[in-house]
């Protein structure tokens, strides 16, 4: 998801660019403009949610913990030396098209831990991207 | 709102079209979308022939160059599929003319007919009570599965459509399909989405087998539907359309992406009466296994129109604020397909 400055920093853009010009009333043309200034403001104010990357950070390191155990005694591919969410979709992937070889049991036992921890990302990116109820 | 330059060389071109049409005048321009995928602008011509008033209503759909779609979606290819289908019994716009070069309107865009009727947003309030209400005096529900049926029942190599592709037996048309979107979100992806990842590997382990090849609409729901007198005038937005499982468009109907708190499918008919009718209209017994994997697949394919749309935002190639809202979108319909799997 991109950062809450980037939009910030679109949404002003916008306002300036596209949104006031166009208006020609000059009481909402204002508006419009000063709401411009106060959202830079509020984009020096706000901070990123650093506690859900932590979240992600600490989900994905207990499941690369826990894999060589689901795994049973095979062997875990050589993931790349990237970021842990890239390495997880190269897992994924090595996962299904060895699932003949590791046999039913432990596939399905390594795609579960996987599945549990894909959760826990979802359920950190939906606080900021889910419905408020 | 296009320019009244622009205005005037579309009457040019319309003039070169029919030169048997004396002082064509266009009047009502109005652009009815853009953004999203194509610009699409209605308008009314006028002009005497055989000293007889004519007038007839018109709509021309362009390529913008930087659609959701981005490189898979293919204007001629759409032209072909309305001119295939015009002496068919599916009701669709009759297609008119095709420009390929970009001289005229800076892209490729082509005229067809404006069909008379109403396209009720089923995303809003007033089209959710539109439908509903519609719904309670059964014509509308009816004509929906109908128009399906029709399309689903289509000798489409009759109709000269297999210029689309027609998939190999077996998993070949699922298969295809999730290759389709995989290439749209590999153009869009700007970082890892490992809950993608496994809803596309999931996919394509468990492609199921085609029982019967059918010409597909590939977006078939209210607000793709042109209507009128309480029946389908028009089934409209043909940028999806393949040959393939038409369990894919029934998973469609079948979808709650496509409902949002409306008890109806598609904001206007009945689960129970749909599945019944579509199965006697067709002949075809509807396989909810199928549909719920094609469902699923329909989720992907979201993500990768969402990803499509904030990734246009995010390279500057196009500044409308609704794309940049659709990153927000991404987690929200992964979830669901995440939950369909089971997590």
């Amino acid at each position: 998801m991109p950062s809450a400055h980037y939009f910030l920093d679109e949404i002003i853009a916008s306002l300036r660019n596209v949104i006031a010009p166009a208006i020609p009333d000059p009481y909402p043309k204002a508006q419009a403009y000063m709401a411009a200034v106060i959202l830079e403001f509020v984009s020096r104010q706000v901070e990123e949610r650093r506690d859900l990357a932590v979240e992600k950070e600490r989900a994905l390191d207990a499941l690369f913990r826990d894999l060589s155990a689901v795994l049973d005694g095979k062997e875990l591919p050589e993931l790349p030396d990237v970021e842990q969410e890239a390495r997880l979709c190269r897992l994924i992937e090595w996962l299904y098209a060895e699932k003949d070889r590791l046999g039913p049991e432990v596939f399905t036992a390594a795609n579960r831990r996987i599945r549990e921890a894909l959760r826990k990302l979802l359920d950190e990116e939906l606080k900021v991207a889910g419905k408020t109820e | 709102m296009l320019p009244e330059s622009t205005q005037e060389k579309i009457r040019a071109y319309l003039q070169s079209k029919l030169p048997q049409a004396k002082d064509l005048t266009l009047t009502q321009f109005t652009q009815t979308a853009g953004g999203w995928s194509h610009e699409i602008y209605t308008f009314s011509a006028h002009w005497r022939e055989d000293d007889q008033e004519v007038t007839r209503g018109l709509c021309l759909r362009k390529d913008p160059g930087v659609g959701l779609l981005r490189n898979l979606s293919d204007l001629k290819e759409q032209y072909r599929v309305l001119q295939a289908l015009g002496p068919t019994p599916v009701p669709t716009p009759q297609a008119y003319w095709y420009e390929e070069g970009p001289t005229l309107l800076g892209g490729p865009f082509f005229v067809m007919e404006k069909v008379e009727g109403e396209v009720p947003n089923p995303w809003s309030r007033v089209g959710k009570q539109y439908y509903a209400e519609a719904a309670k005096r059964d014509k509308l529900p009816r004509s929906f599965v109908e128009a399906l049926a029709t399309l689903h029942n289509l000798d489409w190599r009759v109709a000269g459509l297999d210029f689309l592709g027609v998939p190999d037996a077996g998993a070949d048309f699922a298969r295809r399909e999730v290759a389709k979107w995989e290439s749209l979100i590999q153009q869009s992806l700007r970082k890892p989405e490992p809950v993608l990842t496994e809803v596309l590997m999931w996919l394509r382990a468990n492609a199921p087998a085609t029982r019967r090849l059918a010409f597909v609409h590939g977006a078939y729901r209210t607000g793709n539907l042109i209507i009128k007198d309480d029946a389908i005038a028009a089934i409209i937005d043909w940028e999806l359309q393949v040959i393939g499982d038409p369990m894919y468009d029934v998973a469609y109907v079948l979808s709650d992406l496509n409902r949002e708190g409306s008890p109806l499918l598609s904001c206007v008919v009945e689960r129970e009466f749909f599945l019944d009718y579509y199965q006697q209209l067709t002949g075809l017994s509807v396989d909810l296994d199928v549909c719920r994997y094609y469902e699923i697949l329909y989720m992907m394919r979201s993500t990768a129109f969402w990803l499509s749309a904030s990734g246009l935002f995010a390279e500057g190639k196009n500044k409308d604020l609704r794309l940049a809202r659709t990153a927000y979108s991404v987690p929200v319909v992964l979830d669901m397909a995440a939950k369909a799997l089971g997590f």
